[in-house]
């Protein structure tokens, strides 16, 4: 394209020629089409359309309407490109001839950065985020300002590295747009050396600091050093304004290095960089009060909309120039969030991440599923989800370290000798490492994501049962095993086995749990779910008591061979503190399901049927993939609407199940006095069972006389345990 | 996609006339109502899309010779099922809370399964109460919820109405 502009010869309506944009070349001349489309759009009628072996009414609604803005993403609205841009002055550097000024600019750019990189985390796409910013599309013509250029360059090499761990965890589910970068500047020649440019830079203002500090001290100088800016008055605000924010990128730097590192090796540096990011987070907040004072002009608007500190409006950003690399249609306008917000999203995402830093790297299968499943509870964003899950999966292995069937051998509770043992090369073993590899990384996903995966996983896992138990069957049908190895063989297949039906149980546990949380069940459709549920939770308690017996009697015949003491022998009788947990579970799933059959059977509120289906449909759709699963066996509609259809307030007035969950809870809480995550559960569970049983107290007794009675579910205590609420209407 | 119940305009619910998609002559009327309710930016060609292929499955409420809604649709195999697809639904603001959105539905899923579909489905914002209300009303579950599915960040579920199968012809 030609350097200078070329005015285009004078157009047919004899208007005075205007700049040209794209200059004509030597093989191409502009010519006026509006003729040539006139009479192509007198040629059809309304509602012809021209049809072509590729392109029906399908392939149509890709359409665009030329200049309309809000289909065609070639639409020019300020300026035709970034080189256009900046010819224009949009991107000026130095930003303002005046240092107090441009210091503030900068200052006002970082912070845009800032609240750009937190949209670009919380889902919108890098192009019309981060890069809106010119001076990063053009970083290298920021060289003559110091402080720009490397606060630049660490923005850069900083989302180069989270755009690599997102990638590498590769499971950021609908997610697709953060590592959407084709097109832009990501990678730079010499960005690995961005943190000595920004120490020296730091280093810089340090000595500026300390210089307006001696002089308003009336000290004497060393160093004849320039100050920052011209206002000796605003000196050492300035100054304290950039450190701060310069410290936070270079440790939010360190912090991505040191996660970086394999096998968590570089956990407890983060940790330490992660402390330094919230100090500096929290002194670039204070540094909101200087900045908006120090000049005579206020900024109009609400402050708390404002994506600076200072509450200006930054210089250099357009979002527009990017919009030919997104999508054919154009991205649709996106609101950056306000500074204050971003500064709180990356205080959120640094907890999290210390989270994930303080974690101890559990050998223990359940311990890491139950640290991951609480994690999840604080809903942490993509960012910090996929640093999870690449500490927990490296290199085939967990934490980079255990292989799998390690893993599994010891959650089954097998001995420690066997984890070497050559079964592990079968390949249905193989095939469930990766099973179990998978799971933690579905575990790692949104939430939304999740459960649709842990559905279809429910297949693989029944599919790996079958195998392995055909496996085992062919092995050593009902041979009397003779051999020490096929006594270890026949050993690991059984505690593999239940192992795998526990897990399977779990899974479908999580699942059916999940669709609480992301609301996917109507009140009408509680009473199946709690009865699902409480189907689910029968077997999966029976398989974990199973594999504690099992696990026990292990323990016991590794340790001395002494004669079992009563007081042995009665502990062993006793039911194990996590099973009485469990069944804490079935009661108030129980309780719950018996509840709502009762009020649908009695009250015919409750009870509203559907023009074009029927429950039966409902209970199909809901259940579908456990039940092709046949998770559990003999489960089915027909044996839910046996179980349900019998219920009334007299039958419910029976039985209280609540009560019996409330004893429960009471009973094993002494046994997790060293598990405040359990000890808080069951408390959860506590108010739960006590609130209903009162609810259902008063349901038995009045429900059927009043019917100003208005029943009602909230999960205000527990997360899928609704509380009853009982009200007159 | 939508149908708040709002502040009601004084209508007697036999006022409102059902008429099934007759036309060119119907399309800008669509368009217009959906153009001034949805933020999405439909090129004509989406509706000639929707209506010229599934004419019977797009209905048009009329108040006084007015039109204040409307509902578009399409069916087709999908993945080894025939399946629904409510499209767009709009009811005019002062029109909603009248069970116009409902009818119009409801008029849909007959054709639908009466032309053999086995299941409807459609999204929703998971904030739209009303739309939700509604389809829950007409038997959809909520299948499915997607993350971050509209570009404003809300999420939106998958809501899906399956058919019972049909009764043996004996």
């Amino acid at each position: 394209m030609a350097d200078k502009p070329v005015y285009e010869e004078a157009s047919i309506d004899g208007q005075p020629p205007k700049l040209a944009s794209i200059p004509a070349s030597d093989t191409t001349v502009w010519a006026d089409a509006s003729p040539l489309l006139q009479a192509a759009c007198a040629g059809l009628r309304d509602g012809e359309l021209i049809h072509g072996d590729n392109f029906n009414l399908f392939a149509a609604m890709s359409a665009l309407e030329i200049m309309d803005p809000k289909m065609d993403s070639g639409i020019v609205c300020t300026y035709y490109s970034i080189d256009e841009a900046i010819e224009n002055g949009a991107a000026p550097i130095p930003i303002s001839l005046d240092s107090t000024i441009d210091v503030r600019c900068t200052i006002d750019i970082m912070d845009h950065l800032l609240a750009c990189e937190a949209a670009w985390h919380k889902g919108h796409s890098l192009a019309q985020t981060v890069f809106s910013c010119i001076y990063l599309l053009r970083l290298d013509r920021t060289a003559p300002h110091a402080l720009l250029h490397s606060y630049c360059r660490i923005i850069r090499a900083t989302c180069k590295a989270v755009v690599s761990v997102v990638s590498d965890a590769r499971t950021h589910e609908e997610e697709d747009l953060f590592t959407m970068t084709y097109g832009l500047p990501l990678n730079g020649d010499g960005d690995d050396k961005c943190l000595s440019i920004l120490n020296a830079v730091e280093e810089t203002i340090s000595r500026q600091l300390r210089a307006c500090k001696a002089t308003s001290s009336k000290r004497r100088l060393p160093e004849d050093l320039e100050p920052l800016q011209s206002n000796p008055n605003l000196e050492e605000g300035f100054c304290k304004a950039l450190l701060c924010r310069l410290r936070f990128r270079k440790h939010f730097f360190h912090v991505l290095s040191c996660m970086k590192r394999p096998q968590g090796r570089g956990l407890e540096s983060a940790r330490k960089h992660i402390a330094s990011c919230l100090t500096e987070l929290e002194s670039i907040l204070k540094s909101a009060d200087f900045l908006r004072s120090c000049f005579d002009e206020s900024c109009e608007g609400d402050i708390d909309d404002k994506t600076t500190a200072s509450g200006f409006e930054p210089i250099g950003f357009d979002a527009m120039l990017n919009s030919r690399l997104s999508a054919p249609t154009p991205p649709r306008a996106i609101k950056i969030l306000s500074w204050k917000k971003a500064v709180e999203y990356f205080v959120k995402l640094l907890h999290d991440l210390d989270v994930i830093c303080s974690y101890s790297l559990d050998p223990h299968l359940e311990s890491l599923l139950r640290f991951v499943v609480q994690f999840q509870k604080s809903q942490p964003d993509l960012v910090a989800r996929s640093h999870l899950q690449l500490l927990l999966v490296q290199d085939g292995k967990l934490y980079g370290r255990d292989p799998f069937f390690a893993v599994i051998n010891k959650a089954a509770a097998l001995p420690e000798a066997t984890k070497n043992h050559d079964i592990q090369k079968n390949e249905s073993f193989l095939q469930l490492g990766m099973l179990v590899m998978n799971l933690l990384k579905i575990l790692c996903t949104n939430a939304a994501w999740q459960r649709r995966k842990l559905g279809k996983f429910l297949q693989d896992w029944r599919v790996i049962y079958v195998q392995l138990e055909l496996a085992f069957r062919n092995e050593y049908g009902e041979v009397s095993s003779s051999s020490n190895d096929e006594n270890t063989c026949m050993k690991i297949f059984q505690h593999i086995l239940l192992w795998v039906e526990e897990q399977t149980y779990w899974i479908a546990f999580r699942f059916l749990i999940l669709g609480f949380e992301l609301e996917l069940y109507s009140t009408g459709e509680y009473c199946m779910v709690y009865w699902y549920l409480y189907a689910v939770l029968i077997k999966l308690t029976e398989k974990t008591h199973l594999m504690m017996a099992v696990s026990h009697d292990n323990a016991k015949r590794k340790g001395k061979k002494k004669k079992d003491s009563p007081k042995d022998l009665a502990r062993e009788s006793r039911i194990p503190p996590a099973v009485l947990f469990l069944q804490c579970y079935i009661c108030l799933a129980e309780g719950l399901s018996m509840m709502l059959a009762a009020l649908r059977n009695e009250i015919p509120v409750f009870h509203s049927p559907s023009p074009f289906n029927t429950e039966h449909e409902k209970f199909v759709q809901h259940f579908e993939l456990l039940q092709r699963a046949c998770i559990p066996d003999h489960v089915s509609y027909p044996s839910y609407k046996e179980s349900t259809t019998h219920a009334r307030f007299s039958t419910l007035a029976m039985y209280n199940y609540f009560k019996d969950a409330q004893r429960i809870a009471k009973e094993v809480k002494s046994s997790f006095s060293n598990d405040p995550e359990r000890l808080a559960e069951l408390r959860k569970l506590e108010q739960v069972a006590e609130h209903n049983s009162v609810a259902q107290n008063v349901i038995c007794r009045l429900g059927a006389l009043d019917p100003s009675l208005k029943v009602s579910f909230e999960f205000s205590h527990h997360p899928f345990f609704a509380t009853v609420v009982v009200k007159r209407s | 996609m939508e149908a708040k119940p709002e502040e009601k305009a004084e209508i007697e619910a036999p006022e409102i006339e059902y008429v099934s998609y007759g036309g060119e002559h119907h399309l800008p009327l669509i368009m217009n109502l959906v153009d001034q309710e949805l933020s999405e930016p439909y090129s004509i060609f989406t509706y000639r899309y929707f209506v010229y292929l599934w004419p019977q499955l797009s209905f048009l409420a009329f108040h006084k010779g007015k039109c204040v809604g409307t509902v578009v649709c399409k069916m087709g195999e999908h993945r080894n099922t025939f399946r629904g697809y409510i499209a767009m639904l709009v009811v005019i603001k002062p029109y909603r809370g009248r069970g116009i959105a409902t009818e119009l539905v409801t008029r849909s899923i007959r054709m639908m399964m009466e032309s053999g579909c086995e299941e409807v489905t459609l999204e929703a914002e998971v904030t739209n109460k009303g739309a939700l209300a509604l389809y829950g009303r007409l038997g959809f579950i909520r299948a499915k919820r997607l993350f971050h599915y509209y570009l404003n960040g809300v999420d939106a579920f998958r809501l899906k109405l399956l058919f019972p199968p049909p009764r043996q012809v004996l």
